[in-house]
């Protein structure tokens, strides 16, 4: 008897009690605990004065209620977010979690209205003040320029809207880009112009014209030109705009596992040719460049007779 | 028919009377229409503006301006008759008649009668493509020349100029021009040119003229009845070289030296009619006519492209092992082959030159790298006789053809319009964010990059929609590079800016033509007066008659005369290379 009742004078006269319970069962299962886990811990609880609780907790904004396929989730809440809310309205609130749950991509304040149905001044008072308190930042995205993605405030943009080491400031580095290309090209010429001089067999000669991209990338790295860390898919893609410029070739060998610069065993490697022609013969004439052609008739206002271009490469 | 040589007085006779028909009248032609009647009609192909306005500058510059009005007729209307030609063009029988023996005589002209059912009178159908011949003269004459010295270029060059010449005839000429320029007392020899010209006929730089029909059955009566179902009506235009003695030397007796022209005071014309009238003498092949065979040219070009492809890329060494292999396939690969029949290591060691000093296990070795190429120049066809070889002739003319539209965008757009062009041409299909992302090009560069390039035509845009409306939300854009069409694009701007070029050349001449007739007729002044003895003072008396600015007005006009003339020759090695390349598609 004196048992219940003991049981009971804790029930009732310290609901912090029971909630200072959930709280730690929280701790303890820090991915969540059910309803269930609850009950079985305190088996005498009567529902209402649970739920009150939880209610109370969820209120507070100490706890998390999440949706899994086993039903209802309860989490405690990060426990700095929530010394950061403190004086907080629940609006704001709202709106820090939509941010919170966008992660590194960020979210457009549109976005947010759609998501927390409040009116857009609303929103964007909020928006100020949770910036103003450091809470969240306002990241510029690469995608569009005029478009501000909204994070909290100790995240990593993430690379899709950053644009990653090309981008800075949301401006694309294409001077940085055009650099390393040459860098590279410089690279994997000379490389096959030794290769060229050694007058070993022409097989040697063309294995030996061959850089791996780790190489490439080790020698852009010692050069130092480069602010940031670019990692080897970064020179990857520098070398492949060189393929697409027609001066690099790639091709794709087997590697043993663990070797330098090798990729789920395979190994890219790179080497600089020469194009298989010289400028054309119809570009070598005024036509082949002429901006325009297509007006140009025999006694037209344009014509071959008149054109300035012709009479200034002839008189060249 | 002689009559229609006074056109061209310089002009070989084409042959005995009745080799060619210039006539409306049904009644002379029977004779042809038992053979000639296959010359079909598919032979026509639609010719683009700029075609016509080439082949028409040609015309004009090569034959003058009525042999031009005719044959721009022509070429704008297909096939006609006489009278249709006649009452369409304006010009008087006479002319029309003559122009079309000029047309005939350098093969850019077929005739044929009874299209329309026998006894209908003879048609005439101009080929563009012979026309546009004309532009490859230089380089054909060049090609002679290098490989056969002067004999082979002065050979080429008489032939190319009157359309087709007998053997006979044509070593009299060159030995003589030979001759004309040798220092005094020394004289060409005919046995030397004639073997030269079999040379070049063993080489098939030079063929027989398909024998016409008209010369062997004009006696004949049975040939004239209207009903010959013996003939089959094959689709084609007979080729010369369905003829089985198309390259056969014919026996000729000719015994003698290169002749000078007694004074130099003869005009050519003068000269030429001369020695018609005292060259009662016959050498055994009256009636052979030998034409240049343009076809072989081309292989020897394509060939030569090749190679020189293969140098650029991969270094000299290459390029020799693949001359020797085009070389030894010469032969044996029909002139349509995608690729030379397969040669075997073993062979081509033996065929090497021993001067490029290349060991068994070397070439070995280059023949691999060659097959690993991305170009792939050459390919593998087997393991026999230590791995058997060939060479891919079109795959390498698609290459060269895709450099060639590569270089024309890298010059004219840049080389990072070039850069995503390259990047289209290898990917196929892209949206424009993965071009930006691929070719690392900002975004805004890049539209209007891509913008630049689909205005021009040289890049495509393939939309696909996800919902049936076309909504533009809903739909995906692709550019898209079509190398085939693109390349069929880059060849009409070739004829357009040839015929720019040439429109200028004849601009600058017509503006200095003043200036030019003056400096001819005191030049020629200046020969009579030399040879005449005159005092030294006179000469230059005569010569202060043009002014130094007048001198240096000449000189610039030459400068810029040649300046036109190479580039021109220029535009035609890049109308060669997609000629090739889409004649290549066609076949294979």
């Amino acid at each position: 008897m004196a048992e219940v009742k003991v049981k009971k004078e804790i029930n009732l006269s310290e609901p912090a009690e029971i909630e200072n319970r959930i709280k730690e069962l929280c701790q303890q299962f820090s991915h969540g605990i059910t309803d269930q886990v609850i009950q079985n811990d305190m088996p005498h609880l009567e529902p209402q004065q649970r739920a009150l609780a939880i209610n109370k907790l969820l209120s507070l904004g100490q706890l998390d209620l999440m949706r899994n396929s086993s039903g209802l989730l309860y989490r405690l809440k990060d426990s700095t977010g929530v010394s950061k809310m403190k004086g907080s309205d629940n609006q704001e609130k709202l709106v820090y979690q939509i941010i919170e749950d966008a992660g590194n991509k960020g979210i457009w304040s549109r976005d947010i209205r759609f998501k927390s149905n409040l009116p857009l001044t609303e929103i964007n008072k909020i928006l100020k003040n949770l910036e103003s308190k450091k809470l969240i930042k306002a990241v510029k995205s690469v995608a569009a320029s005029k478009k501000k993605v909204y994070m909290l405030y100790n995240l990593q943009p993430d690379r899709s809207v950053t644009g990653g080491a090309w981008y800075s400031d949301q401006d694309f580095e294409s001077e940085f880009v055009e650099v390393l290309n040459q860098q590279c090209f410089k690279f994997l010429q000379s490389k096959a112009e030794v290769a060229r001089d050694s007058k070993q067999s022409p097989m040697v000669q063309r294995n030996s014209s061959f850089a791996t991209s780790h190489e490439v990338w080790k020698y852009i790295c010692e050069l130092g030109i480069s602010k940031v860390d670019l990692s080897m898919d970064d020179i990857e893609t520098i070398l492949n705009t060189l393929i697409y410029d027609g001066k690099v070739e790639m091709t794709v060998i087997a590697a043993k596992e663990g070797t330098v610069g090798s990729v789920n065993g395979q190994m890219k490697l790179y080497r600089g040719v020469n194009p298989i022609l010289q400028p054309t013969g119809l570009v070598k004439a005024p036509c082949g460049l002429c901006p325009v052609f297509d007006d140009c008739h025999e006694g037209g206002e344009i014509s071959p007779s008149n054109c300035l271009y012709m009479t200034e490469w002839l008189d060249f | 028919m002689h009559r229609a040589t006074t056109l061209q007085p310089e002009r070989e006779e084409p042959g005995s009377g009745s080799d060619y028909v210039v006539n409306e009248t049904p009644s002379h032609v029977f004779g042809l229409q038992a053979v000639v009647f296959p010359l079909c009609i598919n032979l026509t192909k639609k010719m683009t503006a700029q075609e016509v306005r080439l082949c028409g500058l040609l015309l004009r510059e090569h034959f003058g301006e009525v042999v031009e009005k005719v044959g721009i007729h022509m070429l704008r209307n297909g096939t006609q008759n006489l009278r249709t030609i006649l009452h369409e063009t304006g010009t008087s029988l006479d002319l029309v008649k003559k122009s079309l023996c000029v047309l005939v005589q350098h093969g850019a002209c077929v005739f044929s009668s009874g299209r329309k059912g026998p006894g209908s009178p003879t048609e005439y159908q101009i080929t563009c493509d012979r026309i546009l011949r004309i532009l490859r003269y230089p380089r054909y004459i060049y090609t002679a020349k290098t490989l056969y010295g002067d004999t082979g270029e002065l050979i080429i060059e008489e032939l190319l100029q009157r359309g087709h010449m007998s053997m006979s005839s044509t070593v009299k000429t060159v030995a003589d021009r030979l001759t004309q320029n040798m220092e005094e007392g020394r004289s060409m020899d005919y046995s030397e040119v004639s073997s030269t010209f079999s040379k070049l006929v063993e080489t098939h730089f030079l063929q027989r003229c398909p024998p016409l029909a008209g010369a062997q059955t004009t006696d004949s009566t049975t040939a004239a009845t209207p009903a010959t179902p013996g003939t089959p009506a094959s689709t084609t235009l007979p080729t010369p070289e369905s003829y089985p003695e198309c390259y056969k030397v014919p026996q000729v007796t000719l015994i003698g030296r290169g002749k000078r022209p007694l004074s130099s005071e003869d005009g050519d014309d003068q000269r030429n009619a001369k020695k018609a009238k005292l060259d009662p003498e016959t050498h055994g092949d009256e009636g052979i006519y030998w034409q240049v065979n343009f076809e072989r040219f081309h292989l020897h070009f394509r060939d030569q492209a090749i190679i020189s492809a293969v140098a650029n890329k991969l270094d000299q060494t290459s390029s020799e092992i693949v001359r020797t292999m085009l070389r030894m396939s010469e032969v044996m690969t029909s002139p349509t082959a995608t690729c030379t029949k397969p040669l075997s290591a073993n062979e081509i060691f033996r065929s090497l030159p021993a001067s490029y000093n290349i060991a068994r296990p070397i070439l070995d070795q280059y023949l691999t790298l060659l097959v690993d190429d991305p170009m792939e120049f050459v390919g593998k066809a087997g393991e026999s006789g230590g791995g058997m070889y060939v060479v891919n002739l079109h795959r390498a003319l698609a290459n060269l053809a895709r450099a060639t539209l590569e270089s024309v965008v890298q010059e004219r757009f840049g080389s990072r319009s070039a850069r995503i062009f390259r990047l289209l041409l290898r990917k196929h299909h892209l949206e424009q964010k993965q071009v930006e992302d691929f070719a690392m090009i900002p975004a805004k560069e890049a539209k209007e990059m891509l913008y630049t390039l689909l205005s021009q035509n040289l890049v495509q845009l393939q939309e696909i929609p996800k919902t049936p409306d076309y909504a533009p939300s809903r739909t995906f854009y692709l550019y898209t590079v079509n190398q085939l069409p693109t390349a069929r694009m880059l060849l009409q701007i070739c004829y357009k800016t040839v015929s720019n070029l040439i429109e200028r050349r004849l601009f600058e001449t017509k503006e200095s033509k003043r200036l030019l007739e003056k400096s001819q007729r005191i030049e020629a002044i200046l020969a009579s007066l030399q040879a005449s003895g005159a005092e030294p003072e006179q000469l230059t008396e005569v010569e202060e008659m043009i002014t130094a600015p007048e001198k240096q007005q000449l000189e610039a006009l030459r400068l810029h005369i040649n300046k036109l003339d190479s580039a021109e020759n220029q535009v035609d090695e890049t109308i060669f290379l997609l000629e090739s390349y889409i004649g290549s598609t066609a076949t294979s």
